[in-house]
């Protein structure tokens, strides 16, 4: 059926989950059709944007991907500007400025690349623990989707059990893991004189070894904003794959509407051009993968006759459930040098401190040595001290060294309060700009006060820190979660086992958005094994008719 | 499909930012509308470009890099007409004081403009912007010598130091500092 405008599958977004689901389906024999809100830009361009960045901007990992004005995203390089777009409230609204850039591949060109797998404990929090929500499914069910994300994008990591988290695997990694820097050596070394486990990360990365035509990770040490040789897996990549197995993409194209016909099914997804015409397209099947904050959004806009809560909303759970990891950080200052920016901007974690039967009353944490080079900080922080000569080289190197990042990330309950609507606000096309009410809950403050600040106290004095502030502002880790919330029941979750919408059959959102806890690590590889599994539904589904 | 929006067609690869590439260097923003060759023909009647590079030199123990220099020259002249002026009492001071390296006349550079020039000579040099906000235009990136101070251990981001795999935990004491 595929002609310019309709295809056996529309896919909105291609980001990660997007592409997944595009190759899979171009695989299968499907014909694709990718619609992407923003621009589709070349790396260099990236990589210069970013050089060209004043020092302090550098820190803000949006800022080499400047939005365009029809597909605007969070700016992080004042208040001012990330107020623009989504519109936060609630006790936690700092922890909601989400970083996603509205680009062809998504938020994957700024990912760390980090791969943790949620435990089989982090499925079954309501059985035990009480608190929560349970998965639909177990952590055995969604194994196989998890080797086969980490065989498609590339991940690397230690073929040891006993550095593995979790060590439950049906095969081993496809790459070996990558060297510590001697920040990360440091770390692991204090955290275990305190009986913890500083564990190297899952990560898409090329470890030593070229993997599907990308080649192995030199240590530039700029994953966060972007991989300049993308030996980090980033959903770019996969893009010119995609065209190749025919697939076709379809940038600067603004979806705004989701189109129902009379039996509930999706018929069509209209979209702008930049220059604010409005075109429709077609397809047998719908995936629509724009992100946790971008799907909820378009679904909420589409309220028709049919679905007047918005499609995939008979359950009023959608736009619902909002969550992140809320990130406190602890800057030290230490008597001898720990060095960054040895290797990758990150790799490793404390995984242990996630689990535990506390969890019945305050959340688990991850403990992160954040590895980039520190020599900008340094630099400019020595740089406004007025020093000079071998005075001023001394203190950058000093403030360069001998300081270092430890982020603290906190596992968030789903809560119905957290949640998205459409503001009043609109952006340059007319379309609402997401509303998004936050509060982390009592569930994390708890961890930070009784578990997560202590404990990172502890781990500082053992680094031999002579300083050490932690922040008080919980602020975002930019893992989208929970709009689009995954159960057996239609009546109190959006989407099904296979990210199916309940109220659609021919509609499938796989991503963060669909996934039922946070837990503490990163969520990337959790939405890629769900985007594989919606695939095979989708498949499936084709070929029943 | 139009394609006036596509930022990878090959009709758009003119440079966003960086304007004009001469000898390996960049000539960035407002600065392109300054070819260098001007300031080469400037620096025959006016001795200002040569004394920014003769009191950086002064003011910084390091290398460096001669079209990084110029271009800073410029866009200070740009931005503060005065700062001629700052330039050669700078270059006064060190020369009363028979001066080899900044330690040798920094303490006399009185507290107020001339100090405040001084200052940010070093600063533009160490950073690679003379002004560090949003909308600031970069002169060095890779060049900028903050990196250098930790150059054998820290990677510039975005540039490896190493190839696959090829780093470890070992580091040099924090008081080898390296030469540049």
């Amino acid at each position: 059926m595929a002609n310019e405008d309709s295809a056996d599958v529309i896919v909105v977004g291609t980001g990660i989950v997007g592409c997944l689901v595009a190759e899979q389906m171009l695989d299968k024999g499907l014909s694709v059709l990718m619609l992407e809100a923003g621009p589709r830009v070349d790396r260099w361009r990236i990589v210069e944007n970013y050089r060209n960045l004043p020092p302090t901007l550098r820190l803000h990992f949006d800022a080499p991907y400047p939005p365009k004005a029809w597909a605007p995203h969070l700016e992080s390089y004042s208040d001012g500007a990330a107020a623009e777009y989504l519109q936060l409230e609630g006790p936690n609204a700092r922890a909601y400025r989400q970083g996603y850039v509205r680009y062809a591949g998504g938020a994957t060109w700024h990912w760390a690349g980090i791969c943790w797998r949620l435990t089989p404990q982090d499925m079954r929090l309501k059985s035990l623990y009480g608190v929560g929500r349970d998965s639909p499914f177990d952590y055995d069910t969604l194994e196989p989707y998890y080797t086969r994300a980490e065989y498609a994008i590339g991940v690397c990591g230690p073929s040891d059990p006993a550095l593995q988290w979790p060590p439950i695997r049906s095969k081993p990694y496809p790459m070996g893991p990558l060297p510590f820097g001697p920040g990360a050596q440091r770390f692991t070394d204090a955290a275990a004189r305190i009986g913890l486990k500083n564990v190297p990360s899952a990560q898409a990365r090329n470890s030593r070894i070229a993997y599907d035509g990308r080649p192995p990770c030199c240590g530039n040490n700029n994953c966060i904003p972007v991989c300049p040789i993308a030996a980090k897996y980033d959903a770019a990549t996969a893009l010119p794959k995609i065209e190749a197995k025919g697939g076709r993409i379809r940038a600067n194209a603004v979806a705004y509407r989701v189109e129902t016909g009379p039996k509930n099914a999706i018929e069509a997804v209209h979209y702008f051009d930049p220059d604010k015409i409005s075109h429709r397209v077609t397809g047998k099947m719908f995936v629509l993968a724009c992100n946790g904050i971008e799907t909820p959004k378009l679904l909420l806009l589409s309220r028709d006759e049919r679905n007047p809560k918005g499609v995939a909303n008979s359950s009023d759970q959608l736009g619902r459930n909002m969550m992140d990891q809320p990130k406190l950080v602890a800057e030290l200052t230490l008597a001898e040098p720990m060095w960054t920016g040895v290797g990758p901007v990150q790799g490793s974690s404390i995984m242990q401190t996630s689990q535990g039967e506390f969890r019945g009353r305050h959340g688990g944490a991850l403990f992160r040595f954040n590895n980039m080079a520190r020599s900008t900080f340094g630099g400019v922080a020595a740089v406004r001290k007025g020093l000079v000569g071998k005075a001023l080289d001394a203190e950058i190197r000093r403030l360069s060294a001998c300081t270092a990042e430890i982020a603290i990330e906190h596992e968030l309950l789903p809560d119905p309060n957290n949640r998205l609507t459409l503001s009043d606000k609109k952006d340059w096309l007319g379309i609402n700009k997401p509303n998004i009410y936050y509060d982390v809950g009592d569930y994390v403050r708890r961890c930070a006060q009784e578990y997560s600040v202590p404990l990172v106290r502890k781990l500082a004095a053992e680094l031999g820190a002579v300083d050490t502030q932690v922040s008080t502002v919980f602020t975002n880790s930019d893992h989208i979660m929970g709009g689009m919330i995954m159960g057996a029941n239609p009546t109190d979750s959006v989407v099904d086992p296979d990210c199916r919408a309940h109220d659609h059959p021919n509609l499938f959102l796989p991503g963060g958005g669909a996934m039922t806890t946070s837990g503490c690590g990163n969520s990337t590889l959790t939405m890629a094994a769900l985007a594989l599994k919606a695939g095979d539904a989708v498949i499936d589904q084709a070929r029943r008719g | 499909m139009t394609h006036s929006h596509r930022d990878d067609a090959p009709a758009e690869f003119s440079l966003f930012r960086r304007k004009i590439l001469i000898g390996g260097g960049v000539i960035l923003g407002s600065l392109a509308a300054t070819p260098i060759a001007t300031i080469a023909a400037d620096s025959a009647e006016s001795t200002y470009p040569n004394q920014f590079l003769e009191i950086s030199a002064l003011l910084i123990p390091h290398r460096l890099d001669r079209d990084v220099g110029l271009r800073l020259a410029a866009a200070l002249r740009m931005k503060d007409p005065t700062f001629e002026a700052h330039v050669s009492g700078l270059i006064h001071i060190a020369k009363q004081k028979n001066a080899k390296i900044v330690e040798d006349f920094f303490p006399d550079v009185p507290d107020g403009p001339l100090k405040d020039a001084a200052l940010l000579i070093v600063s533009a040099w160490y950073l690679g912007v003379i002004v560090d906000a949003s909308d600031a235009e970069v002169f060095a990136y890779e060049l900028a010598l903050m990196y250098q101070p930790t150059i054998d251990v820290m990677t510039i981001p975005s540039y490896a130091i190493s190839g696959p795999n090829g780093w470890t935990s070992q580091a040099p004491p924090l008081s080898e500092i390296p030469s540049f």
